[in-house]
């Protein structure tokens, strides 16, 4: 027994396992944050071989940056609805598609297509589709309705454009999610639960629901960090306008940093967002453990 | 999920799931359609005809190859090592992983300017490869590691008591049973290799190394304005991922059932 022990794999280290990709995170993801924690506390073009510190002073003139706010109100606003109403839908597609409708393959392929669809392929679509030029100025022309659709060219709307365009490509992600996650919940207590006298839809929100409650709180985490991230659906579709109503950090960073060369203060935009997601995250962690 | 008794109340769940998965297509078609406009067809050859498309291919192909490659191993051997193996503080090496998950790659743009200009590498495919393997590899570990944790250690150790060290182990008790968490990998890291945008518009300004991504912007520049032919390079930019993706469509969901978040 004992001899069985001392030969039992958990004893055998992890660590060389575990270093190559540690080590490789490390050169490469650890390496950029403490070079923009450096760069943060410069101003600096890029190219004087002067780099005058300058301590906390990019900081406070974050903090004074209307458009920093901007992008903070931004994501919070984008986050929340986009969270909701891409979950939702998931969710139903999920529980419908694990119900014995007709053709499941087909419908799970189009949820998803969105998912692997490049930001970058897709944007030249989504302007058509949302200019005067597009099929839905033809389809409410066809109506009569008197609608332009110019939605993002307008600051009122441009925002909820991008939302409904990133619901339509990450809802496939929530959808696969929940539907692994439906895949094991136990047939015969929903089964129990129905001879008892429950509805469909009972028994939707109150067992298969709670089931799904990881998965809802690992979405939670991926959406807060992608929330954050937030970059080529914006910069790409409406480069952040107009006038920084569809600006997120990501794309003000890009804006601050490469195309203006204010890397010091591109920087201190960074670590913020760095801290922000990193925040979250652990909160996120902290409430899966709150089981 | 939902128990459908009556013919009724199957054809309502079937129209409503119809009605559902419209909006998810509306897109695809505007892009067809918009490529078929003015000269039909006869955009696509456009497109064709000036002879970047397959240059284009081959780069995104073989860096999604090299990133593939590189996540892979790494989020193997490191799952591996936190699903089945001994580490002192373990928790402490898990968090600096995942942490790496909460990086935006526009955070790293300046740093790895710099260094890749230093190191000659600014303008090779591998300015591209490496960060967008450091950037997939924290969430690979965490599907791995859970995947992992999975398998029964009796496995293991039987290998063990007859014989095998534990790089065998890995090799032939581990690997062979990790396939369906694999493929979910491959598909990930395949569609945010190939869908990379960031990093390539900055550091491959060589024509000759430009990829998939940066192509609508080229034919911006190419046919000024015309939409349609634009439109006609996303479609083809589009296809290789459909189908690859619908050939791995069902390993890909078995992995994410077997290893899904928990």
């Amino acid at each position: 027994m004992k001899l069985k022990q001392k030969k039992s794999s958990t004893y055998i280290s992890g660590l060389p396992w575990v270093l190559p990709a540690l080590i490789f995170l490390i050169i490469i993801i650890y390496y950029s944050i403490f070079y923009t924690f450096e760069l943060s506390t410069l101003d600096w073009n890029g190219l004087d071989p002067l780099r005058k510190s300058v301590g906390m002073a990019n900081f406070t003139k974050m903090f004074k940056d209307k458009v920093f706010w901007r992008c903070l109100k931004n994501t919070v606003v984008y986050f929340a609805i986009t969270f909701v109403i891409q979950n939702t839908l998931g969710f139903l597609f999920a529980a419908i598609l694990h119900s014995q409708v007709k053709l499941p393959t087909v419908h799970k392929c189009i949820i998803f297509i969105p998912y692997i669809l490049a930001p970058a392929t897709m944007a030249p679509v989504f302007r058509l589709m949302f200019s005067p030029q597009g099929m839905l100025q033809s389809f409410f022309d066809t109506l009569h309705l008197g609608i332009t659709v110019n939605w993002l060219a307008n600051p009122n709307t441009a925002l909820y454009v991008l939302m409904g365009i990133a619901i339509w490509e990450f809802t496939g992600m929530s959808f696969i999610l929940y539907y692994a996650a439906m895949s094991q919940v136990d047939r015969e207590v929903l089964e129990a639960a129905r001879i008892d006298g429950a509805g469909n839809l009972r028994t939707l929100i109150y067992m298969v629901a709670p089931h799904c409650k990881g998965t809802t709180i690992s979405l939670a985490m991926l959406g807060i960090i992608g929330a954050l991230k937030t970059f080529d659906i914006p910069y790409l579709i409406t480069t952040g306008g107009p006038n920084h109503a569809t600006e997120f950090l990501g794309t003000y960073i890009y804006r601050q940093g490469i195309r203006q060369s204010h890397l010091g203060y591109a920087a201190a935009l960074s670590v913020t967002l760095l801290v922000l997601a990193v925040i979250g995250a652990l909160a996120t962690n902290y409430a899966n453990k709150g089981d | 999920m939902f128990e459908l008794r009556s013919r009724k109340s199957k054809i309502l769940m079937q129209l409503l799931l119809l009605l559902m998965t419209i909006p998810y297509v509306l897109p695809l078609v505007q892009m067809v359609l918009g490529s078929l406009g003015g000269r039909g067809l006869y955009n696509y050859k456009a497109v064709w005809d000036t002879g970047v498309v397959p240059t284009y291919f081959r780069n995104s192909a073989i860096i999604a190859f090299g990133v593939i490659l590189l996540v892979y191993f790494f989020s193997m051997t490191a799952g591996f090592g936190f699903a089945k193996l001994y580490i002192r503080k373990k928790e402490v090496y898990f968090w600096l992983i995942l942490l790496a998950m909460t990086l935006p790659e526009v955070i790293l743009l300046t740093p790895l300017f710099v260094t890749f200009q230093k190191l000659h590498m600014f303008n090779t495919l591998f300015a591209v490869i490496l960060p967008s393997a450091a950037l997939q590899i924290p969430f690979a570990t965490l599907l791995v590691r859970d995947f992992d944790e999975g398998i029964p250690s009796e496995l293991m150790e039987a290998a063990r008591i007859d014989g095998a060290n534990i790089w065998q182990v890995f090799t032939s008790v581990i690997l062979p049973m990790t396939k369906p968490i694999a493929s979910s990998i491959i598909v990930l890291t395949l569609v945010s290799a190939w869908n990379a945008y960031l990093l390539p518009l900055l550091f491959l300004q060589d024509p000759q190394l430009q990829v998939v991504t940066l192509l609508p912007q080229y034919f911006q520049g190419e046919f000024t304005n015309d939409q349609t032919k634009i439109l006609a390079a996303a479609v083809l930019t589009a296809i290789p991922e459909i189908i690859a993706y619908l050939l791995m469509q069902k390993n890909f969901e078995k992995g994410m059932s077997a290893g899904a978040l928990k």
